[in-house]
């Protein structure tokens, strides 16, 4: 038998000739610019990024904010989603605008808006004062926390969107059955929905962690030079030091970084959450 | 009622925004028992199991189960097993898993689990499909390993919502034989909502008849059926010939009642002058002039249905459906009929009520 391409595939042939323009040719660049020396191809610039402890910081603070900032999307996106899911008429369609219209904000703005309410006399600062939670004010802006704060704001609807367009389609039977069957609150939530829910979930992680891992505008305005992830880098590498072998090495660093992270996570947890 | 009873539901009522959905329910069922729920659709048979399994909080009411006050208890430690009409197998789980997925949630002993699957499994005959998926099976299939999902636990009460509507008449009518048989060999209690009337007369041990939000009547297939207690019982259970009239006059146990279709007998007492709705099952009329009520009708239509023949007939406008052995000898429509029944087999309600 032979495989006859389906035709309703073609249909995803204009995405394909975009992305192909607008990323594939570029990226493909990058990658070619960061093993061509003159002389030939070769991996010494890897070999010398890593050789440099500073790289290893920098590696390392790029994973560590994606992955709390993925976190904590997590822990406020899930419950929003099932929100969401639960929801009825107006209620779901004002939580839906809430989602998505701090969309067409951009991110400049949002980050601003951090900034003041980031401060030692901001917002946040104060309630956790007033809350005794503090002794006294203290700033969050320019400080790891208080970018992990920003990005969670910005990326938060990355994640509730896929987990709730999931979750949406269970059916509360499911659910209602195993409850029936004997299963507790916690038992039918580990057995039943995460595993129904995981489709959403792993896609909202890839979502956020592969977002907030390249974020360049959020850092640059909530943490500034002195805190550098591999994108900053990249872009300080392009932009002000004109060092372009360093920053196409930078970039690749942190795609692979990126792309191993995501299709791992994918997949463990597709293990995971096949067996019960 | 007899106290006791092993499930009892007392004035269950539930309304939702504005409407009055169930209005103060009373059922009683009794160990090993089959009791369907027969009614239309929206009148609260849904809602009604769903307070029973504790998936919807009742307004109003109690209910006990085995001598215990469950009305607060949550779902999961109330012991009572739903069959869905959408069946909501877990879709992730295979039909075993699906199958051990309650005896899990409990906690029951791992060597126990996989003889107890393996046992249910065969009950319903998918002892060969243990290890497909559940998305992969036909949907009396399906049927099946909810059934044997529900039972599996061992429940003190089963609740079966319409869990045949999706499947085609024969394969419905093999499912319910099998039903019952399961049901009686593990001997667990069942409620059973239905909209369809034969698949209740052919299961239950008890029916009840529910319009509205109310049980109109609770009593055994046949009494339903001989004897419906409301024009609704009456009109939803079987086919009827009905005749409203008003009643001239007493005759000791009987009275004399004026209709369409002329002067009827009918037991009862009811004071003269009084509305009545009158109705006969149409086995219950033969043809000629045999019994106490005796009416000359014209044949309008005749249908075959197999061992017995439907003779749609009217009488002074009023239709009358007879159902007899055979089509009288050269009767054609428009031909006149002499129908007869015994004056004990006309059914009398006081009019008015809403049928
Ligand atoms: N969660 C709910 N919110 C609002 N109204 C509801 C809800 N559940 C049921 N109803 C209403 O209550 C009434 C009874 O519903 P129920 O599902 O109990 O009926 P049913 O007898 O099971 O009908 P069917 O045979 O169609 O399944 C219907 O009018 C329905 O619209
Ligand atoms: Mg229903």
């Amino acid at each position: 038998m032979r495989n006859r391409p389906d035709p309703v595939a073609l249909l995803a042939l204009p995405a394909l000739l975009y992305l192909g323009i607008v990323y594939a040719v570029p990226l493909a660049g990058l990658l070619v610019g960061s093993v061509v020396r003159p002389g030939g191809v070769t991996l010494a610039p890897f070999a010398d990024f890593f050789r440099d402890p500073f790289h290893w910081t920098v590696a390392g603070n790029t994973l560590r904010v994606a992955a709390l900032t993925t976190l904590v999307c997590l822990a406020i996106g899930y419950p929003t989603a099932v929100a969401l899911a639960r929801a009825r008429g107006f209620a779901q369609a004002a939580i839906l605008v809430a989602i998505i219209l701090p969309l067409s904000v951009g991110v400049v703005v949002k980050a601003f808006a951090w900034q003041i309410v980031l401060r030692r006399d901001g917002v946040v600062s104060q309630i956790l004062v007033g809350l005794g939670v503090w002794d006294e004010p203290q700033r969050l802006l320019f400080t790891e926390a208080g970018l992990v704060i920003g990005a969670a704001n910005v990326f938060v609807p990355f994640m509730i969107l896929p987990v709730y367009s999931v979750l949406k389609t269970i059916d509360p039977r499911v659910g209602e059955a195993a409850t029936t069957l004997g299963a507790s609150p916690l038992y039918r939530f580990r057995k039943v929905t995460l595993p129904l829910a995981l489709p959403g979930i792993v896609s909202g992680i890839a979502f956020v962690f592969s977002m907030t891992a390249s974020m360049y505008v959020i850092p640059s305005l909530l943490v500034g030079d002195r805190f550098q992830t591999l994108a900053t880098l990249t872009g300080r590498s392009f932009l002000f030091m004109r060092n372009e072998e360093l920053g196409s090495t930078t970039a690749v660093v942190l795609l692979a970084l990126t792309v191993a992270i995501v299709v791992g996570s994918t997949s463990l947890s597709r293990r995971l959450g096949g067996s019960s | 009622m007899l106290p006791a009873a092993f499930l009892d539901i007392a004035g269950a009522a539930k309304t939702f925004g504005s409407t009055a959905v169930l209005g103060g329910v009373d059922l009683a069922v009794r160990r090993g028992e089959f009791v369907s729920l027969l009614g239309p659709s929206g009148c609260g048979k849904t809602t009604l199991l769903r307070i029973v399994a504790g998936l919807t909080a009742a307004d109003a009411g109690r209910v006990t189960l085995d001598g215990l006050d469950i009305t607060r208890r949550p779902p999961h430690r109330r012991d009572v097993s739903v069959v869905f009409q959408s069946y909501a197998l877990f879709p992730h789980l295979s039909v075993a898993e699906n199958v051990a997925f309650g005896l899990k949630a409990r906690g029951t002993a791992r060597s126990s689990v996989g003889p107890t699957v393996a046992r249910f499994l065969d009950l319903v005959q998918m002892g060969a499909y243990a290890d497909r998926p559940v998305k992969a099976l036909s949907g009396g299939q399906q049927q099946r390993v909810a059934v044997a999902r529900a039972l599996a636990v061992g429940p003190k009460l089963v609740l079966l919502d319409e869990p045949f509507s999706a499947l085609d008449r024969r394969l419905r009518e093999a499912m319910q034989i099998d039903l019952k048989r399961l049901l009686r060999e593990v001997g667990t209690t069942a409620i059973f909502v239905t909209h369809d009337q034969d698949e209740a007369l052919t299961m239950s041990d008890r029916i009840a008849v529910m319009n509205r939000g109310r049980i109109e009547q609770c009593a055994d297939p046949a009494t339903i059926y001989h004897r419906p207690a409301t024009p609704f019982a009456l009109d939803f259970v079987g086919t009827s010939t009905r005749l409203e009239g008003r009643v001239v006059r007493t005759l000791g146990d009987e009275i004399v009642v004026t209709t369409p279709a002329g002067l009827l007998r009918a037991p009862g007492h009811y004071l003269p002058g009084s509305p009545v709705l009158l109705g006969v099952r149409p086995e219950r009329i033969t043809l000629g002039d045999g019994g106490g009520n005796r009416v000359e009708a014209v044949l309008v239509d005749a249908s075959f249905k197999g061992a017995r023949v439907e003779l749609h007939l009217t009488a002074g406008g009023a239709p009358v459906l007879v159902e007899a052995p055979a089509l009288p000898e050269g009767a054609a429509p428009g031909a006149a009929l002499t129908v007869s029944w015994a004056s004990a087999d006309t059914l009398v309600y006081p009019a008015g009520e809403a049928a």
